[in-house]
């Protein structure tokens, strides 16, 4: 797995596009938003702030990353390379998905550290830590359940659209109109309750034990994904 | 007492929906041998491989490698290696870094620098995939299957896109693998190959292995032929063997029918313009499997 995941470092540093889409761009928004950090503090919160990061850095950074490398390595056969081997199927997944798993953890920790250090630091960092560990999951296995609807890095630009966007708006809505409204809506969309979690986390008054049912949506969906991945992921390019 | 297979095949059909790719198949490979799987375009030679290397699972029927499933990778892959019809590596990666991963995931020991010296790639180390030609990737494909000298080489289509010289040394490799006790699955479209290295072939047609054995035995079956010219008013030799209408002679007594025409010819002072005789070749068992 260490092998895999140390040949994805390479690859990721060595290809310009992914560096710029994955990275750059990522680093780029959010840097924005911690530069302007007055402005979106007035439209939602620090928390609206921190929420927004983390899902711009796993979307864009993470997701899309990680369903283009696995198209990828499906259409140039390189999954069946790996699958020639004696590596497991856990295993060689793990290893593709890890090195831009922690780049993303990394960018995300780092740019929450620069908002924490500009702005005031989160008042529960254990609960943002485990809301950012819990998006984490729930990004990965949502990108390995739409890669296995996606034929070719070109495709992915387009598959990933419809989780990237929607992550990403459902943050917004939740970040600036809060949850007392549309309360159930809010929290079983994707990112929903990773958000609010997010949110409690950095603007703090809330007690710890409300944060449990959002984490046990946002797990919900970790095991909602990880299903559909086992369902829609292949390993060969249709022939 | 016989050693067990490396492989057992056994009534093994892979269907695709409505179509059934591989009928009732069984075949075994012996420890040591060169087995060559043969067969007509479509004949059903690569599902057989990807169950056999563990990439499909049977639709029924059973596939033993070494005794075990070809599933269970931690038990058959660090005996096995594997080298696909196609390439498969990342086009970022470096010669020997592809090399290094593949190698490290095989479960054998060996080094990155004596392989490539095997393959005539230590000059490309550090080329990265994208950059090679189609030969070179089939050397770097050969690489990974022969990391470590395993037990059990499956060669699928190996010289395709290689000049004389690689595939010489790729031969030569083989040669190396096979003396130090290695067992190869190979096919190829080239059936000069075949002839030439397999210990036994089987040929499959039509999902089918319609024929099976040494290649003594498969050409055997079918008869050698003699052909020749004769000069304007030269008389005609007498029926010797299976004449067909005039100067195409069929004959399993090969040695014999062409002797008797020489006799002939010499004692008629006739000269056979054009002589050609020589035993049935693999080429003609293979087209008598589809004579359309």
């Amino acid at each position: 797995m260490l092998a895999i995941a140390r040949s994805e470092m390479i690859q990721i540093f060595r290809n310009r596009l992914v560096l710029v889409t994955g990275l750059v761009i990522p680093v780029a928004i959010s840097g924005y938003l911690v530069y302007e950090h007055d402005r979106f503090a007035d439209l939602g919160s620090l928390g609206y702030i921190a929420a927004i990061v983390m899902f711009t850095v796993l979307a864009l950074g993470l997701y899309t990353t990680a369903v283009t490398t696995l198209a990828s390595r499906r259409q140039n056969l390189f999954l069946k390379r790996l699958r020639s081997t004696a590596a497991g199927d856990a295993g060689i997944v793990t290893g593709l998905v890890l090195p831009a798993t922690v780049v993303a953890l990394v960018q995300v920790v780092v740019i929450l550290v620069v908002l924490g250090a500009v702005t005031t630091e989160p008042a529960q960092v254990v609960l943002l830590a485990v809301a950012i560990l819990a998006t984490t999951a729930m990004m990965v296995a949502l990108a390995l359940a739409t890669a296995g609807l996606t034929s070719s890095p070109e495709q992915a630009q387009v598959t990933t659209l419809p989780v990237s966007l929607l992550v990403v708006a459902v943050a917004s809505w939740v970040g600036i109109t809060g949850t007392e409204d549309f309360t159930r809506l809010k929290r079983l969309l994707p990112g929903g309750s990773a958000t609010e979690m997010v949110v409690n986390a950095w603007n703090g008054g809330v007690p710890l034990l409300e944060s449990l049912p959002l984490l046990a949506t946002t797990l919900g969906w970790v095991a909602v994904a990880v299903a559909m991945a086992v369902r829609l992921f292949r390993w060969e390019p249709r022939r | 007492m016989p050693a067990s297979p490396v492989i057992e095949v056994d009534a093994l059909t892979v269907a695709y929906g409505d179509f059934t790719a591989v009928k009732d198949l069984s075949f075994e490979v012996r420890r040591g041998e060169l087995y060559a799987l043969l067969g007509t375009n479509g004949a059903g030679k690569t599902s057989t491989l990807e169950v056999v290397e563990g990439h499909r699972r049977p639709t029924s029927g059973t596939v033993r490698i070494f005794g075990a499933s070809p599933q269970d990778r931690l038990a058959v892959r660090p005996r096995m290696g594997i080298m696909l019809q196609e390439s498969g590596f990342s086009p970022d990666l470096t010669v020997q870094e592809s090399v290094a991963l593949i190698g490290s995931l095989s479960g054998r020991d060996d080094t990155v620098d004596r392989v490539l010296a095997v393959v005539g790639l230590t000059r490309k180390a550090g080329t990265v995939v994208a950059q090679l030609s189609g030969g070179e990737k089939r050397r770097l494909d050969f690489a990974t299957a022969v990391y470590g000298g395993p037990e059990l080489v499956i060669l699928d289509e190996p010289t395709t896109g290689l000049d004389i010289q690689s595939r010489d040394a790729l031969w030569d490799a083989v040669d190396s693998l096979r003396e130090a006790g290695s067992t190869v699955v190979l096919t190829t479209h080239y059936l000069e190959e075949a002839q030439q290295r397999a210990d036994r072939i089987g040929l499959m047609h039509e999902g089918r292995l319609r024929r099976e054995g040494t290649v003594a035995e498969l050409t055997q079956t079918l008869p050698s032929v003699i052909t020749f010219a004769l000069p304007p008013g030269a008389p005609e030799p007498p029926t010797v063997g299976a004449l067909n209408g005039g100067f195409h002679i069929e004959t399993f007594h090969l040695q014999d029918d062409l002797h008797h025409l020489l006799v002939w010819a010499h004692d008629h002072a006739v000269e056979l313009k054009d002589l050609q005789a020589g035993p049935t070749r693999l080429d003609d068992v293979f087209r008598a499997l589809d004579p359309t």
